[in-house]
């Protein structure tokens, strides 16, 4: 993990009615840019740069800081941390964490200020109220229980990565260029980031062209646009796998796909995974809803299907129910899957939990 | 090149690398030439069987039917063989799925949500990567399909372009893929869970003489790859509105 300055401007954090603030920061990242290279804007009022060079050069984290904040021109903390989300948290307190210690840093704080609200609350209630606590619980469960964003959180509170989807303002640097007056969507002389991790070393040609497009596209978008698949073990569609940032650290070998885990829908794969799955019905010949019952079984055959209360399409062929019980602490989940294809040929993953169905996948 | 062996001084000679690092290093630049690896069971599709760099090929089929098994697929051997390789607008990417095809994740990234960017989002990919997989949100303008069909060309990138129905590309592709018929195996009311998709896949081009071909694959097959579908001679018989084994 990178190890970043953050510097905090908490006057210029939203825009007033003048749009003067952007212009503001616009002057504070230049300012920080003449004193160390490689400053660049997070959001509106955060900037950050890599620490290292600074550090060297300056003798010291503790000069960056101290020269950065007499630099800049405006009311700002400065901090230093492992990694952007850590170092965020140390500049509003104007902190400087020791290298190799964002893990301890980060254990007191509350799940809160992760910015998930429906994952804090979930967790609260499951009696998880700090950062430590979640870095406690094993990785496979949370990827498979909560998902992919709540694994990266997870990652995070454990300080094993600084970077989640919402840190960033993808819009920022074009902001700034309005502000500063430049063609916004001139991208071509933008500088080159010093490091992008997370490919081969980078030696070949064919990888540094490949990396500068892609940051191209996340200036133009965000850096939480350009997404690297992994698979990893897990018994629903969403949890084999997980998509994260381009040069985000590779956890290694220690997540091992192809496990047999139980209640896990054999191969092949379905091509598209919901992240939002959509609401479905089924029903048998006479109309009825169809449930699982407590013993696993369907109460009916399967005659048509709706999807998102559209219409009634006429189901050709089933597989199922595949059930998963799951017992996350003291919370008794019983889900079932099963697989339904239609008559128009398309073939869809449904999950069904308290008698509601959803399709969670398409084999397209 | 290297033939020449009289006045040839021998520190100019390319040596043998030392034992134990042949299989270490990879080569710079690990895909040259003028073309693109696929998967054998796709190569009938291409004029001399393979993606031909700076081309520009349409997949279109029925929601459904497997339009996006096929797009994914045809990235899968290239990525393997060294090359970067880009899906944009694929907004829930199976990754397992991908993986399944064969697709080398360490070589491919995604741009799920590009949203009104997703042209210009391809653009900056064609000049960084191999092959890029882009799916338009709806019908593509006009513009934006000639300006990717051009930097595709002039950046020698393969351009797949996965659309909902035909008349999704106002351009045209060099070549155009189309599914047709499917039916699943494996599957019946009740028992069994999905093994393969056979689908027909129809192939036309614009370049070799507008040639027209159709074969029948695996789309995936059990093992989640794509495959060559033996055993149906003939015209296909499974109409569209055939289902898989109807009991």
């Amino acid at each position: 993990m990178e190890r970043l300055v953050v510097i905090w401007c908490s006057e210029l954090l939203e825009e007033g009615a003048w749009g003067e603030e952007a212009r503001r920061f616009a002057r504070v990242v230049a300012r920080a840019g003449e004193l160390c290279p490689w400053v660049h804007p997070v959001r509106l009022g955060v900037g950050a740069l890599p620490a290292r060079g600074p550090a060297r050069f300056f003798g010291g984290e503790e000069a960056v800081v101290s020269r950065l904040a007499e630099t800049v021109g405006e009311e700002a903390q400065v901090g230093v941390a492992d990694g952007l989300f850590a170092a965020l948290l140390a500049a509003r307190c104007g902190l400087i964490v020791p290298a190799g210690g964002t893990a301890d840093f980060l254990g007191p704080w509350s799940v809160a200020t992760l910015a998930r609200p429906d994952l804090a609350v979930t967790l609260q209630r499951l009696g998880v109220t700090t950062l430590g606590q979640l870095a406690a619980l094993p990785a496979a469960s949370i990827s498979d229980r909560f998902g992919a964003d709540a694994a990266a959180c997870h990652a995070v509170a454990r300080g094993e990565s600084g970077e989640l989807v919402g840190l960033r303002d993808r819009a920022i640097e074009r902001r700034l260029r309005v502000a500063r007056g430049e063609d916004p969507d001139r991208v071509a002389d933008a500088p080159p980031r010093p490091s992008q991790p997370g490919f081969f070393g980078g030696a070949s040609e064919a990888d540094a062209r490949a990396a500068r497009s892609f940051v191209r596209v996340q200036e133009r978008l965000g850096v939480d646009a350009v997404l690297m698949g992994r698979v990893q073990g897990g018994r629903d569609p969403a949890g084999q796998s997980v998509l994260v940032p381009w040069g985000s650290p590779d956890p290694g070998a220690g997540a091992a796909g192809g496990a047999p885990w139980p209640g896990r829908v054999p191969p092949p794969a379905p091509s598209d995974v919901l992240r939002i799955p959509r609401r479905a019905e089924v029903a048998d010949a006479a109309g009825r809803a169809v449930e699982v019952s407590g013993r696993g079984l369907l109460t009916a055959g399967i005659e048509r299907l709706s999807v998102d209360g559209g219409p009634w399409q006429p189901v050709v062929g089933w597989a199922g129910p595949w059930p998963v019980t799951e017992r996350w602490w003291s919370v008794r989940r019983r889900r079932a899957r099963l697989q339904v294809v239609t008559a128009d040929g398309a073939a869809r993953l449904l999950c069904t939990e308290r008698g509601q169905w959803w399709v969670e996948a398409l084999y397209d | 090149m290297f033939a020449f062996h009289a006045g040839d001084p021998p520190s100019s000679r390319p040596r043998e690398l030392p034992a134990g690092l042949a299989d270490r290093v990879r080569p710079a630049t690990p895909v040259a030439g003028r073309t693109l690896p696929v998967p054998p069971p796709l190569a009938p599709l291409f004029p001399g069987g393979s993606l031909r760099r700076g081309t520009t090929i349409t997949v279109a089929g029925q929601p459904g039917h497997g339009a996006t098994t096929l797009a994914l697929a045809l990235l899968a051997a290239a990525s393997t063989a060294g090359s970067w390789c880009a899906a944009v607008g694929l907004p829930d990417p199976g990754v397992v799925a991908a993986a399944g095809l064969g697709l080398d994740l360490r070589r491919v990234v995604f741009v799920p949500h590009p949203g009104n960017g997703w042209s210009e989002a391809a653009g900056d990919l064609l000049s960084g990567v191999d092959a890029v997989l882009v799916r338009p949100p709806g019908r593509a303008r006009l513009t934006a399909a000639r300006h990717l069909t051009a930097r595709a060309r002039e950046r020698q990138a393969a351009l797949v372009v996965l659309l909902e129905g035909p008349g999704g590309w106002p351009e045209g592709g060099d070549l155009a893929l189309s599914v047709g018929a499917v039916e699943w195996e494996g599957i019946g009311r009740g028992h069994g869970h999905l093994q393969g998709r056979r689908a027909e896949v129809r192939v036309s081009g614009r370049r070799a003489a507008g040639r027209v071909a159709e074969c029948s694959l695996w789309l995936p097959a059990g093992s989640g790859a794509v495959a060559a579908a033996e055993g149906r001679a003939g015209p296909s018989v499974a109409g569209p509105g055939d289902g898989p084994e109807a009991a």
